[in-house]
């Protein structure tokens, strides 16, 4: 598995289950950057009528860029207009009115596991009609969307005549993890020289010094701990509605897909150390020198032997 | 950000059970293999591939760290030429770190979707796990997913745990024996205040697997599988296990049941062949109370272990301290799935209290005194979530809120080192 899925795969195994098999239940469980969920079925003896809800981070930042209006284009009525207490956001579902057994189940039931993944794409959605507006006109900058999706890290989305800029700020807890992250995000800039992907989006990276973009914003954190990826998205890369979503789709995930490679690959950078560790133990168990042992003989010149 | 839920994640040898604390059931139960780029052949001390070019760092490109798959994927994936499966754990133990470590990597990441670092990990283990493996798996923990927090427990203070759901359990004590069978073996398990009597665990070679292998031969000997595709005869014999089989009281009662009324006792199962579709029926008989009465009369399956389970429940007891021989009498706790059986508890109980009456009554007659003995408690715990009972009591305790104090944290272990992982605290003990 090279990508991460988008999708949550609790929420589509057991839907997918219970769309077969209706029973009680109440179930708490996480997505990446602190989102949790819920899926319940309020009443035990109605086990057809779930509830989906989830807790993100950073809700009111997404209302404020149209999180809504996409809760409604993609789920329509199930959206409820009071949510759950302690969510903020609850879907009401009934497993009698989804569609027949097939690739239609299929579908529906992966788009309510997108649910994190479509709460993430207000501010690049928003943010890629401003560019057709600005480019319309000629000139300008959009408004600079800040997403504080995590404790310590945000995404700045900012539209422009010609581009739309995402710039993530990064930050790592550990030492191992930040020499793993810098040698990577160095890879990102440097992989763009590759023929075949030249027309992936321009990536650059900066430890400390803020990009251009955000450097007139109070309080930015500028220990050594902190660096900044910027991405530069062309209008071919969200022009057609499927590019669209899948550049969502990607951008959104780029911290746990970082992360995720770091950590496989210090799993990888182990299991090396663990077979060098053994290869010096053999040649350590080989070095050992082996007792002489010659013939010993009694006083009469008979040799000893053992029984 | 508030506090996200603790991950539990009990890898058995069989499956793996993992999800976030709080809930009843696990999120994920998936066998515990990983397919590898590379032959299955165990030992693999070759060491992982290397590219052979070390060359300009951006045009090396390998995804050797990537290039695996786990659980059901594994299987499914098994066959696929260039690939190997692999099973990191035997006999409850991990054997390789390697394929171990990516294991969790992939069930973290792309099962249960959570970010290591923001979370506290409920892990288990075996008894007599050596010291070395925890600290092993606390260095992977802790240094390649920078976990919050980590505790590891024994599954089968976890399995007590989990004991306290049901309604017979007045006091939430810790002490207890464990009756916990899977499907490869089955262990009995003595366990005072939290901590496992390890002199007198005993292992039993009986487990599901050996059931099923037992109705299958009962069925092949009356000739009922005639008309089964020979590939479904082992799941046609694993349903009638699970679905079908009951303990009975007296085995001698039961058979002259079934051939008085069989019309009533018989039961039938219709299957349907997998590829082609075709249906086919048979009649499911003594093999409904015969299968789980391995436990009780090996004699009836295997030739080289014959002492039933009661007795060795009750040597397993005689074999412990005698300050807490009536504490571990009065909880026997079952777990996992081959204990699942209707009645299970209750002819366990039965015959563990004819052992000790009994030997009571000799030590009465032998002592030639006049004094009567008070009786002994004996209870057998049967509760509803006994088939993952160690998931269920690790989701438990990491709902409490001592859990996270009595876990060791980022920062202690990068203080102290992998050894501080070698004790863990018992919950509700005093430090």
């Amino acid at each position: 598995m090279i990508l991460l899925e988008p999708h949550n795969y609790i929420i589509q195994t057991t839907l997918a289950e219970k769309a077969s098999q209706p029973s009680a239940l109440d179930v708490q469980f996480v997505d990446f950057d602190g989102v949790r969920f819920r899926l319940t079925t309020p009443d035990r003896k109605v086990p057809t009528a779930l509830v989906l809800s989830m807790s993100i981070g950073c809700w009111e930042e997404l209302v404020r860029y149209g999180v809504l209006d996409i809760f409604k284009r993609e789920y329509g009525s199930a959206l409820r207009a009071e949510p759950e207490f302690g969510y903020n956001v609850s879907l009401d579902l009934n497993l009698e009115q989804f569609p027949p057994e097939g690739e239609q189940r299929d579908a529906y039931i992966k788009s309510l596991a997108m649910l994190k993944r479509n709460a993430l794409a207000a501010p690049f959605e928003r943010s890629f009609q401003a560019q057709r507006q600005l480019e319309a006109a000629g000139s300008g900058q959009g408004e600079l969307m800040a997403l504080h999706y995590r404790d310590e890290e945000v995404i700045y989305v900012q539209a422009a005549a010609d581009r739309v800029t995402v710039i993530f700020s990064t930050m790592f807890r550990e030492e191992t993890d930040r020499v793993f992250g810098k040698v990577f995000l160095q890879e990102f800039v440097d992989a763009r020289r590759l023929p075949t992907i030249q027309s992936a989006p321009q990536v650059l990276y900066t430890t400390r010094v803020p990009p251009l973009e955000i450097r007139h914003l109070q309080g930015l954190n500028d220990t050594e701990d902190v660096g900044y990826v910027t991405f530069v998205l062309f209008p071919r890369h969200f022009a057609k509605p499927d590019v669209a979503e899948a550049t969502i789709t990607h951008i959104q995930l780029f911290r746990d897909y970082l992360h995720y490679h770091i950590k496989c690959s210090k799993a990888y950078m182990h299991s090396r150390m663990r077979y060098r560790v053994s290869e010096f133990q053999k040649v350590l168990n080989r070095a050992k020198t082996e007792a002489a042992v010659g013939d010993r003989k009694t006083v009469s010149g008979r040799t000893m032997s053992t029984r | 950000m508030s506090q996200l839920a603790p991950i539990i994640c009990d890898n058995g040898t069989g499956f793996s059970k993992v999800g976030f604390a709080g809930n009843s059931d696990p999120s994920f139960v998936f066998p515990t293999a990983i397919t590898t780029r590379g032959p299955a052949a165990q030992p693999s001390r070759t060491g992982p591939a290397l590219s052979s070019k070390p060359s300009h760092l951006a045009s090396k490109r390998g995804v050797e760290d990537l290039d695996f798959f786990i659980g059901d994927e594994a299987v499914a994936n098994a066959q696929t030429p260039g690939y190997g499966i692999n099973y990191p754990i035997r006999h409850g133990q991990i054997e390789n770190w390697d394929h171990m470590e990516r294991y969790w990597e992939q069930t973290i990441f792309k099962y249960l979707r959570a970010e290591p670092e923001d979370h506290y990990f409920l892990l288990t283990e075996p008894p007599l796990n050596p010291p070395e493996n925890r600290e092993q798996t606390a260095e992977i923990f802790f240094e390649s997913f920078n976990i919050k927090g980590l505790y590891i427990a024994v599954q089968a203070v976890l399995a007590l745990a989990a004991s306290w759901t049901s309604g017979r359990v007045t006091d939430r004590t810790l002490t207890g024996t464990v009756i916990d069978s899977g499907d490869g073996v089955t262990h009995v398990i003595p366990c005072a205040e939290g901590y496992v009597i390890g002199s007198a665990i005993k292992h039993i070679p009986i487990a599901g697997r050996d059931i099923t292998q037992f109705v299958l031969n009962l069925l092949r000997e009356r000739g009922e599988l005639a008309n089964v595709p020979p590939e479904d005869h082992l799941k046609v014999a694993g349903k009638i296990k699970e679905n079908y089989s009951y303990v009975c009281q007296d085995i001698v009662k039961e058979f002259r049941k079934y051939d008085q009324e069989p019309y009533k006792y018989f039961a039938r199962y219709e299957g349907e062949h997998a590829a082609t579709g075709r249906k086919y029926e048979l009649d499911i008989g003594y093999e409904r109370f015969l299968a789980p009465e391995i436990f009780f009369n090996p004699e009836i399956y295997s030739s080289d272990f014959l002492t039933p389970l009661p007795e060795i429940v009750d040597s397993v007891i005689q074999q412990s301290p005698i300050d807490v021989r009536r504490g571990l009498y009065k909880n026997i706790v079952l777990s996992g799935g081959s204990t699942m059986f209707q009645y299970f508890g209750q002819r366990l109980k039965r015959d563990i209290k004819q052992i000790v009456d009994r030997r009571l009554e000799a030590s009465a007659v032998a002592s030639g005194s006049q004094a009567r003995s008070s009786g002994l408690d004996v209870e057998v715990i049967s509760h509803k979530r006994q088939r993952y009972a160690v998931w269920f009591g690790g989701s438990l305790l990491a709902s409490l809120p001592e859990f996270y104090s009595s876990c060791h944290t980022k920062a202690q272990y990068d203080e102290i080192g992998p050894s501080i992982c070698r004790r863990y605290q018992i919950f509700g003990s005093a430090t």
